[in-house]
């Protein structure tokens, strides 16, 4: 006989409002349902009724972890409908943000995972670490969560010694390397929990269009980084991990390979940073008729913005906002068909689910 | 022959391929969107979203559909008169969220599947989001008079 469990939408094990109907038999997942918009807050309509600044400030809150992910997706769709190039100081700093904030995700959700995993030593580890990367974004931007970084035309605040943060990046580098990468790779309790759990086959990826680390650990090579540059990242030098097993230990493979090559990808935008200006266009902007999009990988995959503005007008026609949770979540339904009960907190986890994205 | 051309030639369209702000835009005439989805799987481009716009009065809508082929972004704007357009979820499963959240946003109709239940919220109401009707009548709710939300 089958049975349904509801998780959610408050969930002791992921405390994000949304919603898993799960069919059972016995301890086994046969389906499940998905439901989200417990807390949609209409944000792209609100995007309208407000100005070139205000509309930043409102969309830097779409996501409390990529928060500036969005204010730079958003900015560059702005400038390119005002005609703008920030000049490369910016868009060295734009990556160097953009990395840390990657940093600050991955690790973020490994202590999750471990903590989903009854893995507590190694939340504590990781929330440690987490915790010097945001010291550095602190010590860059003033702020822990809304950095308010991006402006249309450049950033906000200059680095001003961009070698002093290189100690910091070494330290966290080596204690990735010596405590999280290791126990995460060759833990027993990593491995029970993790291989073989949550697959979500090449095909199957690709069906569901997923992005990010979900796409890379299905064996999909796709990383806007590298496929579409922006900011500077046409003069980084990187790598893009692909696992091919599409399981729970794939995912955290893909991630903790992105922290080591965000550390690479940090060392070079610090030691290579341009002097010069962080800014252009001053305080007031014209914008065309017309519309722009702008894409950018996220921590959790590719954001896009579409922006449609007209000529004289101060506020956005529309503003269009696809997150990467949005294109994932639909393939946690595939992921946990088969799996135990038990492992589905967990299977749900490992997309690294943001549902401040998806309720916009 | 590059790869944006050999898809124009597999689409049938004799229509340039226009690239404005990054965007590789194509304007498919007489091409349906289930045309269109159908050569994109052909080519393995990956579905990213719809977005939808409204037009001025009583034009209809704009959608514009993308797609990812090997990190260039493309976009197929179709216009709809009406309420109602074709739905690609059979084609393309990665469309299913947004259509319903165009259908909820703007009360616009995929033709040939459900909606059931409401992606972003409860009740059975669609167009209360972004969707601009008419000017609304002066209420017939008397002044001092407190209205009851229905």
């Amino acid at each position: 006989m089958s049975y349904k469990i509801p998780m959610g939408p408050y969930h002791p094990g992921l405390e994000e409002p949304y919603k898993l109907d799960m069919i059972c038999e016995g301890e086994t997942v046969q389906d499940a349902e998905l439901h989200i918009g417990f807390n949609f807050r209409g944000i792209e309509h609100l995007a309208e009724t407000r100005n070139y600044y205000q509309v930043i400030a409102l969309m830097e809150r779409v996501c409390g972890i990529c928060s500036f992910i969005h204010t730079l997706t958003l900015c560059q769709a702005m400038e390119k409908l005002a005609g703008l190039e920030p000049p490369p100081r910016a868009q060295y700093i734009r990556v160097v943000m953009a990395e840390l904030e990657r940093l600050h995700s991955h690790v973020l959700w490994a202590g999750i995972a471990a903590k989903l995993m009854g893995f507590k030593t190694m939340f504590m580890t990781c929330f440690a670490l987490r915790e010097k990367v945001m010291d550095v974004l602190q010590a860059i931007s003033g702020n822990r969560v809304n950095y308010s970084m991006n402006r249309i035309g450049g950033v906000n605040r200059d680095v001003e010694d961009p070698l002093a943060l290189i100690p910091l990046l070494d330290d966290l580098e080596r204690e990735m390397m010596r405590t999280v990468i290791p126990i995460f790779t060759t833990s027993s309790t990593a491995r029970s929990r993790c291989a073989g759990i949550g697959v979500l086959t090449h095909e199957k990826a690709i069906s569901c269009a997923v992005v990010g680390p979900t796409a890379r650990a299905s064996g999909i090579n796709q990383d806007l980084r590298r496929d579409a540059p922006y900011a500077a990242y046409a003069e980084m030098k990187f790598e893009v991990p692909v696992e091919q097993a599409g399981d729970v230990r794939a995912r955290l493979f893909v991630r903790a390979l992105e922290i080591m090559e965000s550390c690479r990808i940090l060392r070079q935008a610090l030691t290579a940073m341009p002097p010069g200006e962080i800014s252009v266009g001053g305080d007031k902007f014209a914008f065309v008729t017309g519309t722009a999009t702008s894409r950018v990988e996220a921590p959790r995959g590719e954001v896009m913005y579409s922006v449609s503005w007209k000529e004289g007008s101060r506020n956005p026609a529309r503003v269009h906002v696809r997150t990467p949770t949005y294109a994932n979540m639909p393939a946690v339904r595939w992921m946990v068909r088969g799996a135990r009960l038990a492992d589905t907190p967990l299977i749900q986890a490992s997309i690294d689910p943001c549902y401040s994205c998806t309720d916009r | 022959m590059t790869a944006l051309e050999n898809l124009r030639k597999k689409l049938g369209t004799i229509e340039p391929w226009v690239e404005s702000r990054g965007t590789h835009w194509l304007n498919p005439g007489s091409l349906s969107v289930r045309q269109v989805a159908t050569v994109m799987n052909e080519v393995h481009a990956r579905f990213i979203t719809i977005t939808a716009y409204q037009l001025p009065g009583s034009e209809g809508f704009r959608l514009e559909y993308h797609w990812d082929l090997d990190g260039r972004l493309l976009g197929f704007p179709f216009v709809i008169a009406g309420n109602s357009t074709e739905s690609i979820f059979d084609l393309c499963e990665a469309a299913d969220w947004i259509e319903r959240e165009v259908h909820e946003e703007y009360s616009i109709d995929f033709t040939g599947r459900a909606y059931e239940p409401l992606l972003l919220r409860a009740g059975d109401k669609s167009g209360v989001n972004l969707r601009e009707e008419p000017a609304a009548k002066p209420s017939a709710v008397a002044p001092g008079q407190k209205e009851v939300a229905k």
